[in-house]
């Protein structure tokens, strides 16, 4: 199903702002509560309660690991690193911690809401991609159970391309995925089910 | 003594927009005026004026010329969105602020600007929560091909999908563009229920008199039966659009009353009669609304503070709008909702919101289900 495109919706989410109490922040808790969103400001450490944020501004200039209750890229919700110091180890921290934009600091009126918009949109992808990544990678890892199970089903004397053509078939049957059957037919093989597979 | 405030004005006296830019200058001027002329007032205000004729690139010169060649920090200018963005960072370097009394698309919160006129939940969301129960929940959109089309029409097909309805067609046309018989001809082939018009100024006028010719030849299309919806549309363009304007919609903070009421609404300041005929508009009260509240503050302030930061919080204001209030959250002004019928060269108001309605510039707090009344469904698949 796709998502048509609509209003982006931001009212009453949370960001916390992760950066010690500076007058340049001033203009960036403003601008959060006029498009709607509640902000909190903490330094130095994400509180646990910030695990439930929608948003995650963070300060590339002075910021570090263990300000962060996840592992480094595997913050559960989109991150806005904001950009003071433009040095190259600065910027490749602020890229290993994940942020999917970022703001030049001073922090102006301009720029805040389309940081929060280009975030999230990074993250959600970032989301969908990790698990798509993760349903491949272990389909990757059944490559052998399915040469097995091709195998199994040739060794009356089928060939291997009707084997695969029968272990397909047996797939769409079951209506599982062709590593899962093959799964079965390996465990089949082995005696360990009792069904009988049901090959046209 | 009063103390002399300089107040720069920054509206186009020429090019495609002068009528709106016009209306809103000779507001910001009976502003100034009725301020000047009461008595119980500490400022009188000195108007510094900058004609950008209708240039988008003259806009940011010109507003660093007034913050650099006078002592004004406040302005009122600006018609088109394009002109906004464009001085945003003048304002920004000179710490000045801008007083912008024209309805716009939204998604914009600038500190140093102070909106004035409506943005899309007191125009176009009350627009269609009024019409789409009563004449059906298809639409059909068009625009100008630039900003306030794309943005406006975006909102709506949100809005539109979640009162369950269809959207038939978008279309745009260049700025200035008159040739409007695809669009005629798509709408005939589509019939929605209503047309949301986004185009702007001789494209919107083309497309009136070309929807009204169509009207006579197929009765759906009437303004009775499907009408065209505007959100900026007001008094000052119905001469150019003439008859063909009869019977459609338009949402705005203001209308002008009735010739010859003598409502409380029509006297425009206090002790300054009304508004002149071929300005009175909510683009006028806009700008006029904006001179009276900043007078306010400075009012309030004292000598003390030339250019302070606008102190809004908590504070009501008696503008030729009526009393409204500033939210200091995101410095736009809430305002009145009015839905009204051209008739006879004027508006008649056919529903109103019952209070002034708060800004809510990046619709965060936008509900479907306030909004018609009733939870939304939408067919999971």
């Amino acid at each position: 199903m796709t998502r048509r495109a609509r209003i982006p919706n931001l009212g009453g989410a949370t960001a916390y702002v992760l950066h010690r109490p500076h007058p340049a922040t001033a203009p960036l808790m403003r601008q959060l509560t006029a498009i709607g969103l509640v902000a909190v400001e903490v330094w130095p450490e994400l509180p646990a309660e910030a695990l439930g944020a929608d948003f995650c501004f963070f300060d590339a200039d002075l910021g570090f690991d263990d300000q962060f209750p996840w592992k480094p890229g595997e913050a559960p919700m989109p991150l806005i690193a904001m950009i003071g110091s433009e040095a190259p180890g600065r910027i490749e921290w602020a890229l290993a911690a994940g942020a999917d934009s970022h703001l030049v600091k001073p922090v102006g009126n301009s720029g805040i809401y389309a940081a929060l918009l280009i975030a999230r949109r990074g993250f959600e992808a970032r989301r969908a991609l990790a698990a798509e990544v993760e349903t491949l990678r272990s389909r990757v890892s059944e490559r052998q159970t399915i040469v097995k199970a091709v195998v199994a089903l040739s060794a009356g004397g089928v060939g291997e391309e009707r084997a695969y053509g029968q272990l397909r078939a047996l797939a769409m049957t079951w209506q599982v995925t062709i590593e899962e059957a093959a799964r079965r037919i390996v465990e089949l093989e082995r005696g360990e089910r009792r069904e009988q597979p049901v090959a046209k | 003594m009063k103390r002399r405030v300089e107040l720069g004005l920054l509206f186009s006296c020429s090019g495609n927009y002068q009528l709106l830019s016009a209306a809103s200058k000779a507001g910001a001027e009976a502003g100034i005026a009725a301020v000047n002329a009461d008595d119980r007032r500490t400022v009188a205000f000195q108007p510094v004026a900058r004609d950008p004729e209708g240039k988008t690139d003259r806009y940011a010169p010109l507003c660093a010329e007034i913050f650099r060649d006078s002592s004004a920090r406040h302005v009122v200018g600006c018609t088109t969105s394009l002109s906004r963005k464009e001085v945003i960072p003048v304002l920004e370097k000179f710490g000045g602020m801008l007083w912008y009394p024209c309805p716009y698309e939204g998604f914009e919160a600038n500190e140093q600007v102070v909106y004035m006129h409506a943005c899309p939940n007191q125009h176009l969301v009350p627009l269609l929560a009024h019409v789409i129960p009563r004449f059906g929940r298809n639409g059909f959109l068009l625009g100008s091909n630039y900003i306030w089309g794309w943005e406006t029409n975006r909102v709506a097909r949100d809005v539109i999908g979640d009162a369950g309805g269809e959207v038939l067609g978008e279309r745009y046309l260049p700025l200035g563009d008159t040739d409007v018989s695809r669009l005629i001809a798509e709408i005939r082939a589509s019939r929605p229920n209503f047309i949301l018009n986004n185009l702007i100024g001789p494209s919107s006028y083309a497309f009136f008199e070309a929807y009204g010719r169509l009207g006579e030849e197929d009765g759906h299309f009437t303004p009775e039966r499907c009408p065209i919806l505007s959100c900026n549309l007001t008094e000052i363009e119905l001469p150019a659009i003439g008859p063909a304007a009869e019977g459609h919609l338009s949402v705005g903070p203001w209308f002008a009353p009735e010739p010859g009421a003598a409502s409380k609404e029509r006297a425009i300041g206090p002790g300054r009669g009304s508004a002149p005929e071929n300005a009175a508009s909510s683009f006028y009260v806009a700008a006029h609304s904006a001179v009276i509240v900043l007078a306010d503050l400075l009012d309030a302030a004292g000598a003390a503070a030339e250019a302070p930061r606008p102190a809004f919080s908590g504070r009501h204001f008696a503008t030729p709008y009526g009393r409204i209030a500033i939210d200091p959250a995101n410095q736009h002004a809430s305002l009145p909702v009015k839905i009204a019928r051209a008739r006879g060269g004027r508006f008649e108001v056919v529903e109103e919101s019952p209070a002034v309605v708060s800004p809510d510039p990046y619709l965060s707090r936008y509900d479907p289900a306030r909004v018609f009344g009733r939870p939304s469904l939408r067919a999971v698949s």
